[in-house]
């Protein structure tokens, strides 16, 4: 039985609700929420309760792994589950900037993630991503592009991030954003030198690869607001999002330093809350990136224990 | 040798899914399938009787180009061969195959595309098997290159994939007919000849090689009918129905 304090959702935001057509999906749209489902969640959160039973501040479990090489990580946050793969290759530095080295994120959504998401078509939502990752990791200056320049105006090093979604359920933004942080901190780039003019790139065997320069470790923290702007969620699932009112992104450093802050869309929230939900994001990026530097360390530790059995064995050739 | 490892149905999202590693090459690949599904620009399909089956491949770390354009167009043609479009559900719908490399060596411009190929169809043929589409027939492919001397070489690795004078991809279905040649460089017709009683060796042991159902017993062909694939799925099989096999 619905209770008789519960508002009528806004049907003003939504849809028309359209019926299941079978058991075939529609392409390009997300399945809505069922008008019941909507004010299951709404009416739980306006009783502070989660779907999955966690408290308002706080994350999904997350899991880090690394793949063979520097540099690939796969994240797993709840069911939201992407790799990101950073690649380095020496290009030439832009005319306007000789000293500065290239660094790009490259966000594509595949049908693999969603069904919603059409193949080779960008949306709205790989546009917002790629915007909140764009300001919070590459121009907040976390990557220092000039430790990227090998030779002024002729050679510098191109940094690459892809992103590939595997699972959506929600929250990519901040799961991109963990991932491809991790997945520099992860990466070596090989070594390369000056010598009379001509640019040399050593190779991994010939030369211990060199990490990539952090500046600082901002992580995006996204937020969702339900029921007027009385209950704000952090690390909404998809469900969740689609309940949403809006949505509110802070881009915040281990040092509290905020370098992206964005009330982009929906209804609007009391301007406390900005501050009030910095102080929770920046104790979620201290938590987050601890969490990041433990995953790296063990990985780290496992491959130079690898790399020294594999040169010291006796079978070797001398 | 070692040969390839997969595991179906690791992705959550989409009807079937299914990872795929090749030690030879050192790819490593994820494929995701969703079918049938509404394709909104569709809905006047040239063949309005059949599925339309969609390819895409989405290279690791730089943007797709003409390459993956390529070898899209060609796991198209093989994959609407095999899928059985006009299975009631199927037509005007489309069956969407995504191939993710998140894996191993890129293949750089102007290299080879054959290198993956085997690899895209097997991963492909474990993402549909893993979303139950229906399908007439499974495959096998296989890489082969020959070299100047003639020799084939059966497990050709990337590097070696640029010595060789010819490259030969093809695939053989479950009843061994040839599905699919594709060759690169040159050679003449006794060694293609040659190329193909190899691969057509390879590709029985990684099919699922039975006519009617019944495998062939004797011979030591059993173990040989016991393919990779038909292990992969398997394996899945018995871990999905594992609730039943235990209470028996």
């Amino acid at each position: 039985m619905r209770p008789a304090t519960a508002k009528w959702p806004k049907k003003s935001r939504e849809a028309p609700h359209v019926a299941p057509t079978g058991f075939v999906r529609i392409m390009s749209k997300e399945a809505p929420l069922s008008i019941a489902e909507r004010d299951f969640i709404l009416e739980a959160l306006r009783e502070d309760v989660r779907l999955d039973g966690r408290g308002a501040d706080q994350f999904r479990p997350l899991s880090i792994t690394f793949g063979d090489e520097y540099g690939h990580v796969k994240l797993q946050l709840g069911k939201t589950s992407l790799i990101v793969r950073i690649s380095a290759e020496v290009t030439k530095p832009r005319e306007d900037r000789p000293f500065d080295g290239l660094f790009q994120i490259n966000l594509e959504l595949s049908a693999m993630g969603s069904p919603a998401w059409e193949n080779g078509r960008s949306n709205d939502l790989e546009a917002y991503v790629t915007h909140v990752l764009d300001s919070v990791v590459r121009r907040s200056n976390a990557l220092d592009t000039e430790s990227l320049c090998i030779l002024k105006g002729v050679s510098c090093w191109s940094i690459r991030a892809d992103v590939h979604v595997l699972d959506y359920d929600g929250n990519l933004t901040d799961a991109a954003c963990i991932a491809i942080m991790t997945g520099l901190q992860h990466f070596r780039r090989p070594d390369a030198v000056v010598r009379d003019g001509q640019v040399v790139v050593y190779g991994v065997e010939e030369r211990v690869p060199v990490a990539l320069n952090i500046t600082h470790k901002p992580l995006s923290i996204t937020f969702n607001s339900y029921n007027d702007g009385t209950t704000i969620i952090l690390d909404a699932t998809r469900k969740e999002e689609q309940a949403s009112e809006g949505e509110i992104v802070i881009g915040i450093n281990n040092g509290g330093d905020v370098c992206f802050m964005s009330k982009f869309s929906g209804s609007p929230v009391d301007a406390m809350e900005m501050v009030t939900k910095s102080t929770v994001a920046l104790e979620k990026v201290k938590d987050i990136n601890g969490q990041m530097e433990k995953a790296m360390q063990t990985d780290l530790a496992k491959r130079a224990k690898q790399g020294m059995a594999d040169l010291s064995r006796a079978e070797n050739d001398r | 040798m070692v040969g390839p490892t997969a595991s179906l149905s690791t992705l959550s999202r989409a009807d079937g899914s299914a990872c795929y590693k090749c030690p030879t090459t050192g790819y490593d690949l994820l494929g995701a399938v969703n079918a049938p599904i509404e394709l909104p620009a569709r809905r006047d399909a040239l063949k309005p009787e059949e599925a339309t089956v969609e390819v895409f491949v989405k290279p690791g770390n730089t943007t797709a180009g003409v390459g993956e354009r390529y070898v899209e167009g060609i796991l198209r043609s093989v994959l609407t061969k095999v899928v059985l479009g006009r299975e009631r559900g199927f037509p005007r719908r489309g069956v969407v195959i995504t191939l993710a490399i998140v894996g191993g060596e890129t293949v750089t411009r102007g290299d080879s595309y054959l290198t993956i190929l085997p690899a895209l169809l097997h991963t492909s043929l474990l993402a549909l098997l893993s979303a139950a589409v229906p399908l007439s027939m499974t495959f096998s492919a296989t890489l082969l290159g020959v070299n100047k001397s003639g020799e084939i070489i059966p497990d050709v690795s990337v590097t070696d994939a640029k010595s060789v004078s010819s490259l030969h991809v093809l695939a053989f279905t479950s009843k061994n007919h040839l599905l699919l040649n594709k060759s690169e460089g040159r050679f003449d017709f006794d060694t293609w000849e040659k190329v193909r009683e190899h691969a057509l060796s390879i590709c029985r042991k990684n099919t699922i090689f039975n006519l009617d159902g019944d495998v062939a017993m004797g011979d030591g062909e059993e173990s040989e009918s016991q393919g990779f694939i038909r292990e992969t799925v398997e394996d899945r099989l018995e871990k999905d129905y594992m609730w039943k096999i235990d209470s028996v």
